[in-house]
């Protein structure tokens, strides 16, 4: 590949080590000579750092990617925040627990069910030779339907013996893990409806649920402006210190959770024919449709996805802060579309990566991290912030180079436009379409 | 074409006499292409003050391209415009405009939430102090506009409100506004009723009385022949006749557009039989609108054998697309009838039902729905097969690659590699492209809409042999044409269709541009059929 071209597609890297250049030249010094920015302590510290908002930024891009947008995440996941919290510290059936549990049954037994399928689907097709010429399989009653259904139905009764049993007490490690997610999960599945079946535009629909779940978590709590405060060894169990902890002194247990998402979603992206139909989608919803994709299932999941990784960055709040707090979240949403625009990722959708969010995440926690060290304002700080972002997505976006061609008068440097969509000029009337004139140009052509 | 010429009296046979007949307007030798395709070449055409001039041909002929030409939306032509004996070369609408040249198209330019008033006037409000806008003078000027027409339309009534033909007075008050002497109306009465026609007309004769120079397009020939002066015939872009309607009957101006000659090889066509693949009984179809419901199919009936082509014909807006997408469960509205597959009656509802039937749909707007442009021909081949390749849901790379390959290979794409940009290739090629997207998944029913628009002729030719092979192959076939030669080529049956009513299926030996025509133009009825014999 031409040198430039692979400089220009690798700039987002580039720009990453740039910051750390940045952060190690201007970093304060230890009074032993160490250069603090580049400590594995504080590394790490930013890796922590970013896990909340990164693991938010993961089901964020795959909204995005679908050419949609979540709002709700901040507020879904200050209510998971208070739920995880009431769950930990509250035995009995305080509202935290009527809602939790009945959702991670539900969650549980679609989940289960949907696997199920999935499997059976797999394994039909396992036994078909002529792979490549074939349509749909059809599964028939049981394998389709009535098995999937019985696996579903038994694994939610499992889950729901299981966290029903942890009531009375209070809820461990293991079960606000699941229940929690479940929880975020039926929020994002809300969004999804409205979105699928109710189209609404996602940015509306998610509006209302980033209102609506602010509301939800107040009334959970109590009181607005709750903070439920978790005590470990007190009034929660110890076990659950092990979610803020560093694991083997090397890596913080956030990070792990937050790496291990966004590794998973990614080949999930990469490698699977979902991950394939995000992309069409994001890229031309119409041209998917028509292609046979399953538009309205696509999108749905992603907004599951999203919900019940907002649910997960709710405990891991809980266990970093030790709290939970119904407005936890607030500008988080920002923050995660900011990372993934950062990272490269087209709000129109259909273009960008994870591997660019985790990047876009990385340089937001870093240059945090460079302005602390520096003991800069936190005022100034949003202020650089608000300057990256545009920066980012400028040079991103290739914009930079066509505005400074258009200050110095030169010629600008576009692609070449493409082959037929060259002549076509719309009437400058302005009240029309794009579309409807391109249309019209194409009766022309024909 | 030139015994076409020879036959009827042109342009120049015809001297123009007395005041009324000073040329306003006149094109010499003017072509437009667009990225390499022609589609107006050495057009030759005058307009004269106080008269009416229709333009007609098929679809494609170069019509609304060449009014474009006119009112300066296209700025990028060769040849010569002069307007008042003077040449001149707009830079753009408002160039035209000041010149006196306005244009109404096909699809109006209002803004249905404001008035018909402030529509008329909207970007030249009078303004009040150089801040506010002059309402009362807005709505004064407007009853006077609507005076001068003699229509009765309330210059205070929200243009969205108002009927389409009521729409279209409104943008011809907006033309006089800007006193107009040329005025181009593209299919001006294609969404009017016979009544809103009327009025339409009576207000188009009295603007060419006072001088006005009126170019409108239509399909229909009956409206041409009550309404024109002269009438201008175009065909494939070029000039076919220009003379006064006095000297042409219905049956010369349908000769005139449709008389070409169809030089493509035919196939050899093996006798199609077998049980139908496809059977479609009462096909109709209501969408809804802001007017509420319309139905755009009337009971379509027809059946598919495996190795056949069905061509459908028929004018633009007839229901023709319709019958593709709904059949494919992606049409817009409410579908009634019956649509069995092998004889069994299948409910799709959606193209993952019609993909699982195999049923296949190449859709008309290859850019918008068929296609992504930034996306490899690689990944675009291998969509809709990406599931079906897949197990347990993760993508088999080298399969996709494969199948990607062996596409290309069969449809002989021309692209460098399947990493290639589909925004990159031809039109023809891209076209190769939507069809391969669907050789993938083996469908046993092709839907294909319009599969040749704006290719250019060689490979028009490679997708018509395409098409045949696959026949050939056993898929069963529909295929919306515009274009006649296309259709009669490649159809072994026509079904014909005229305002969302199915108007005749004609055999391979009845099929003719003429027999054609007569069942698809509204309003041309037995009498122009009986001229034109």
């Amino acid at each position: 590949m031409n040198p430039l071209r692979l400089l220009s597609r690798t700039k987002l890297y580039w720009g990453l080590a740039l910051i750390c250049l940045i952060g190690a030249l201007l970093s304060p010094h230890t009074s032993s000579g160490r250069n603090i920015f580049l400590s594995y302590q504080n590394l790490t510290d930013v890796l922590r750092q970013v896990s909340i908002t990164g693991l938010v930024a993961t089901g964020m891009t795959i909204v995005i990617l679908l050419g949609g947008i979540d709002l709700s995440v901040g507020s879904v996941m200050g209510c998971s925040s208070v739920i995880c919290a009431m769950l930990l510290t509250k035995a009995g059936w305080t509202p935290a627990s009527v809602m939790a549990v009945p959702a991670a049954t539900i969650a549980a037994a679609f989940a289960a069910g949907f696997l199920a399928h999935f499997i059976f689907n797999g394994l039909a097709r396992g036994r078909d030779v002529d792979v490549g010429r074939r349509r749909e399989i059809a599964l028939g009653p049981w394998r389709g339907f009535r098995l999937p259904a019985l696996i579903g139905c038994a694994a939610g009764l499992a889950v729901a013996a299981f966290v029903a049993t942890q009531v009375p007490t209070k809820f461990g490690v293991l079960a606000v893990l699941v229940a929690t997610p479940c929880f975020a999960l039926v929020l994002g599945a809300i969004n999804g409806a409205f979105i699928v079946k109710g189209r609404l535009q996602p940015f509306i629909a998610t509006l209302a649920m980033m209102v609506s779940a602010l509301g939800i978590g107040r009334l959970t709590g109590g009181q607005d402006f709750a903070v439920t405060p978790v005590y470990t060894g007190t009034n929660a169990t110890e076990a659950f210190e092990v979610l803020r902890s560093t694991v083997w002194g090397l890596v913080p247990m956030p990070s792990i959770f937050f790496l291990v998402t966004i590794i998973v979603f990614g080949a999930i992206l990469r490698f699977t024919a979902f991950g394939r139909y995000v992309y069409a989608i994001g890229g031309n919803a119409e041209a998917a449709k028509l292609s046979g994709v399953k538009v309205a299932q696509v999108q749905f999941s992603a907004y599951v996805i999203s919900g019940m990784l907002a649910g997960l960055a709710g405990v891991l709040f809980v266990a970093q802060y030790r709290q939970g707090k119904p407005d936890a979240g607030s500008g988080l949403e920002l923050d995660a579309i900011a990372a993934v625009v950062i990272g490269g990722t087209s709000l129109m959708g259909g273009r960008g990566s994870l591997a660019g969010t985790f990047v876009g995440v990385l340089i937001f926690g870093l240059l945090t991290d460079i302005l602390q060290l520096q003991n800069i304002d936190s005022n100034v700080q949003l202020l650089v912030k608000g300057m990256i972002i545009v920066g980012t997505v400028l040079v991103q976006e290739q914009n930079l180079g066509q505005l400074m061609a258009r200050w110095r008068g030169g010629p600008l440097t576009t692609a070449p436009p493409r082959s037929e969509s060259a002549d076509i000029r719309r009437p400058p009337n302005g009240a029309q379409a794009p579309n409807v004139a391109i249309r019209e140009e194409l009766n022309e052509t024909s | 074409m030139s015994d076409a010429r020879d036959a009827l009296p042109t342009q120049a046979s015809s001297p123009p006499s007395g005041a009324a007949s000073r040329v306003v307007v006149e094109t010499i030798r003017v072509g437009k292409s667009f990225s390499g395709v022609t589609v107006l070449q050495d057009v030759d055409f005058d307009l004269r003050a106080g008269e009416v001039h229709a333009l007609v041909g098929e679809n494609g002929a170069g019509k609304s391209t060449l009014m474009k030409i006119l009112a300066g939306v296209h700025v990028d032509y060769e040849g010569t415009v002069r307007v008042d004996g003077e040449a001149v070369r707009f830079g753009g609408v408002r160039d035209a405009e000041r010149a006196g040249v306005s244009i109404i198209h096909q699809e109006l330019n209002l803004v249905p939430e404001l008035t018909a008033a402030d529509n008329i006037f909207l970007g030249r409000e009078p303004l009040l102090g150089g801040v506010f806008v002059d309402r009362r003078r807005i709505v004064k000027a407007a009853e006077t506009l609507v005076r001068r027409l003699g229509i009765d339309i309330d210059p205070d009534s929200r243009v969205g409100e108002l009927r389409v033909g009521e729409q279209q007075l409104v943008e011809i008050a907006k033309a006089l506004s800007l006193d107009a002497r040329i005025l181009m109306m593209d299919e001006p009465t294609s969404a009017l009723s016979a009544t809103e026609c009327e009025t339409l007309f009576k207000v188009v004769r009295q603007l060419a009385a006072a001088g006005v120079a009126i170019i409108f397009t239509s399909h229909r020939i009956d409206e041409v022949v009550a309404l024109a002066d002269r009438v201008t015939v175009l065909r494939d872009g070029r000039h076919v006749v220009t003379a006064p309607i006095e000297t042409l009957s219905a049956g010369a101006i349908i000769s005139a557009m449709v008389g070409r000659e169809v030089a493509l090889t035919h196939r050899d066509r093996p006798p199609s039989q077998g049980a139908p693949v496809l059977a479609v009984r009462d096909l109709t179809l209501d969408t809804v609108s802001a007017r509420g419901w319309r139905r755009v199919l009337h009971g379509v009936n027809f059946e598919l054998r495996p190795g056949e082509i069905l061509g459908i014909g028929g004018l633009l807006g007839s229901g023709r697309s319709e019958i593709l997408e709904s059949i494919f469960g992606a049409a817009r509205g409410w579908r009634g009838g019956e649509i069995a597959i092998d004889g069994e009656p299948v409910d799709i509802r959606s193209p993952t039902d019609a993909f699982a039937r195999g049923v296949a749909l190449v859709t008309e707007d290859r850019k918008m729905r068929g296609l992504h442009l930034d996306s490899s021909v690689r990944d675009n081949v291998a969509l809709p097969s990406v599931g079906a390749l897949a197990r347990f849901g993760v993508r088999d790379f080298g399969r996709e690659a494969a199948l990607a390959a062996d596409i290309v290979e069969r449809l002989s794409v021309r692209c460098n590699d399947a990493d290639q940009l589909v925004a990159s290739l031809s039109g023809g090629n891209q076209q190769k492209v939507v069809i391969g997207k669907w050789l993938g998944v083996a469908p046993r029913v092709l839907l294909l809409d319009e599969p040749t628009r704006g290719i250019d002729v060689g490979a028009k030719q490679e997708i018509y042999e395409l098409i045949f092979e696959l026949a050939a192959r056993g898929l069963a076939i529909a295929t919306v044409s515009s274009e006649m030669p296309e259709l009669l080529l490649l159809s072994d049956r026509v079904l014909v269709m005229c305002e969302g009513r199915q108007t005749g299926i004609l055999s391979r030996a009845e099929a003719t541009q003429e027999t054609i025509m007569r069942l698809a133009a509204p309003g041309v009825g037995a009498g122009a059929g009986g001229a034109a014999s």
